[in-house]
């Protein structure tokens, strides 16, 4: 293993390096520009590529247009990038391409903060583009190392997918320093659970199937094959209609391909869970870190809590919260996001309460005052905001 | 279909859905027959189009490879697909004058200055056709359309003193060609050039839309008042375009094929000598 001290963009790079990453297109924005500057470094002296593009859109569908063409690729950006990735997104989920896509959350609406992390994308990495009808995977780092292997994992789902595949980091993740170990042999990837997928091509004549099989290869343009790929709803051999129960079939495939395979999808962490504690508190990415130390205190202090870490946002794991308790979803924004899921997966009679910054962590002193708040049943009180609606 | 049309393009697609009187089968008859007379076959061309109804309606008509993109988008995709794709294959784009021009021009303007290897034919009825007919960036100044019901107020691409090909010539195409689709072998001649361009080539390609230009802006349906109209704006070489009015002279504007450095041929050997160098140090 080589240990490396570097950021979360570096330990990204050098996972999509590993992954065989051939082509990166993308647009600079912080913080996730070093991905960009380490791809230009990186990619040629292993015989891929390097495109700057003229604004994410543009990154995106270099991506795709890459990825049609049998390359394996990866665009990265950050919130208001992230939007802009709207359409492209909407056209590799439809057209089933692979693709990575890494964001970076930092501190909004719009430009906001640049260099501080929020956690404002959670709905908008399950719901990227307009239209509905399809379904997502999500993954969330809270390290570097993680950042490294989710990465890495990213680009097995999409293959066997052929989705894109959202990495949902933070700019402390990102822009963090951390160390990490990078795999310098097979034995070594094995023992890291490290799984490539090389590309493959489907020669047709079905390039849309109504399944929810995975591990079909996907539309690959420049071998004949006569596929077809593009906006519209497809027939099964690509052909364009604006048949409903063509678009039903498609529809079933965005949706139950990923549903139906959760069992490759799903993870997530748990601590202090066992013995039924009276709060559980849910967090993913970087504010997770803090949890699970004001957790561990927590106990010290005699407090029964636990913690559920989130490391695949999206499908969302609602079996997790099936537990009737309290919860509390500790997140990077002001309006609460993520709590909104946990209400919906718990149990009937669960309490699920809410507790979120942006732009800078809580403190574990913070976070055993806010548990200690409810389980005293008093309201969450924080400096310079009122009262917690949730 | 005729023999040509049974050679490259799918039974199921022929004819289109156009409207009685469209002439964009004439500007797609002109790409396939240049295709054909430069002896390409099927498995040699990726072909990709874009919104509206130059894009839909040229959508998978080719026997081989096909791919289309959202509306402005299709230059994007196909720049990405050029790194991948085998140099030798040629990319061929069938797209409408909103989607090159209007809503994709950013993404056309980026693929002119990179000089990547793809032939865009703008098929162009003179606005947005398959919305039901509003004004375009080619749409005559003072015409009536369905979004111009006073006449079209804004400056466009191709009038007083403003050419679109102008400015993707400044941004570094490679191969440019104006015709409309009344003309025979002259406008083939330049798909054939654009095609053999290792670079960007783009063909303005001018059509009568009957229904909606025809029917709003022109005053009449009849596919020969659309004919008659094509005559007029169609300047002969010495002509000048008469202050205040719509006029194009045809046939070859630019011609610098492989004077410029592809960008997927650039990339390749950018990447190979600093792969080389990794690996000689």
């Amino acid at each position: 293993m080589k240990r490396i001290f570097d950021t979360g963009n570096a330990a990204i790079t050098e996972a999509a390096i590993i992954a065989g990453c051939e082509v990166y297109a993308g647009y600079p924005i912080t913080p996730s520009t070093e991905i960009a500057e380490n791809m230009s470094r990186r990619l040629p002296q292993v015989g891929g590529y390097y495109i700057q593009a003229e604004d994410e859109l543009a990154g995106l569908y270099m991506c795709l247009g890459a990825s049609l063409g049998g390359k394996k690729v990866m665009t990265s950006t950050s919130g208001p990038g992230y939007v802009l990735f709207s359409d492209p997104y909407g056209w590799g989920i439809s057209c089933e391409i692979p693709v990575v896509i890494i964001d970076a959350q930092r501190v909004g609406p719009v430009s906001g903060i640049t260099g501080a992390p929020g956690q404002g994308e959670f709905y908008l990495s399950r719901y990227p583009t307009h239209g509905g009808n399809f379904e997502t995977i999500v993954l969330a780092p809270a390290s570097v190392q993680e950042a490294f292997q989710l990465t890495i994992e990213a680009f097995y789902l999409a293959e066997r997918f052929r989705t894109p595949v959202t990495i949902l980091a933070d700019q402390l993740v990102t822009d963090g320093w951390e160390s990490f170990c990078i795999p310098e042999t097979q034995e070594e990837r094995n023992e890291m659970g490290i799984k490539v997928m090389d590309r493959k091509v489907n020669y047709g004549p079905v390039f849309y199937p109504a399944t929810d099989e995975i591990d079909i290869p996907p539309v690959v343009l420049g071998h004949n094959t006569g596929a077809a790929c593009s906006d519209w709803t497809p027939t099964e051999d690509g052909y364009d209609t604006e048949d409903s129960a063509a678009h039903m079939k498609h529809s079933y495939r965005l949706v139950y391909k990923i549903r139906n395979h959760r069992d490759i999808i799903d993870r997530h962490e748990e601590h202090f869970i066992g013995d039924d504690p009276d709060l559980i508190l849910v967090a993913y990415g970087s504010p997770a870190r803090v949890v699970i130390s004001a957790v561990k205190k927590a106990r010290e202090l005699g407090l029964k809590v636990g913690c559920i870490r989130l490391i695949s946002i999206w499908p969302f794991q609602d079996k997790l919260f099936s537990r009737k308790t309290k919860y509390l979803s500790v997140e990077l924004n002001f309006e609460g996001q993520l709590v909104r899921e946990v209400q919906r997966a718990t149990s009937n009679g669960s309490e699920v309460h809410f507790f979120g910054k942006c732009g800078e962590l809580p403190s574990v002193n913070e976070l055993i005052g806010v548990i200690k708040n409810i389980l005293n049943d008093e309201p969450i009180v924080t400096q310079q905001w009122k009262s917690e609606a949730w | 279909m005729d023999n040509l049309a049974n050679k490259y393009l799918r039974a199921q697609k022929i004819p289109s859905t156009a409207c009685s009187g469209c002439g964009l089968g004439q500007v797609h008859k002109k790409v396939v027959m240049a295709i054909d007379e430069l002896n390409l076959g099927i498995e040699d061309v990726v072909w990709g189009t874009g919104i509206g109804c130059a894009g839909r309606q040229t959508f998978n008509t080719w026997k081989g490879d096909n791919f289309a993109g959202t509306h402005g988008r299709v230059y994007a995709l196909a720049a990405g697909l050029r790194v991948a794709l085998a140099p030798e294959k040629k990319i061929i784009l069938t797209v409408g004058d909103g989607d090159a021009f209007g809503i994709g021009l950013l993404h056309l303007l980026h693929c002119a200055r990179r000089n990547v290897d793809m032939t865009v034919i703008v098929a162009d009825n003179f606005g947005y056709q398959s919305t039901g007919g509003q004004f375009g960036y080619t749409t005559p100044i003072g015409y009536k359309t369905d979004s111009s019901p006073y006449g079209m107020n804004e400056a466009n691409w191709t009038q007083n003193g403003i050419d679109i090909l102008k400015i993707l010539k400044d941004a570094g195409a490679t191969f440019l060609a104006r015709h409309t689709s009344f003309e025979g072998q002259s406008a083939v001649e330049s798909i054939k050039k654009g095609i053999e361009n290792k670079g960007f080539s783009l063909i303005h390609a001018l059509y009568p839309c009957v229904t909606n230009f025809g029917g709003r802006a022109l005053g009449s349906r009849k596919p020969e008042d659309s004919y008659k109209w094509f005559k007029e704006i169609t300047l002969k070489k010495d002509e000048e375009v008469k202050e205040g009015k719509i006029g194009f002279h045809t046939g070859v504007y630019y011609d610098g094929s492989d004077t410029r450095v592809e960008f997927a041929t650039n990339i390749r050997e950018f990447t190979d000598r600093i792969e080389g160098g990794a690996k000689h140090d």
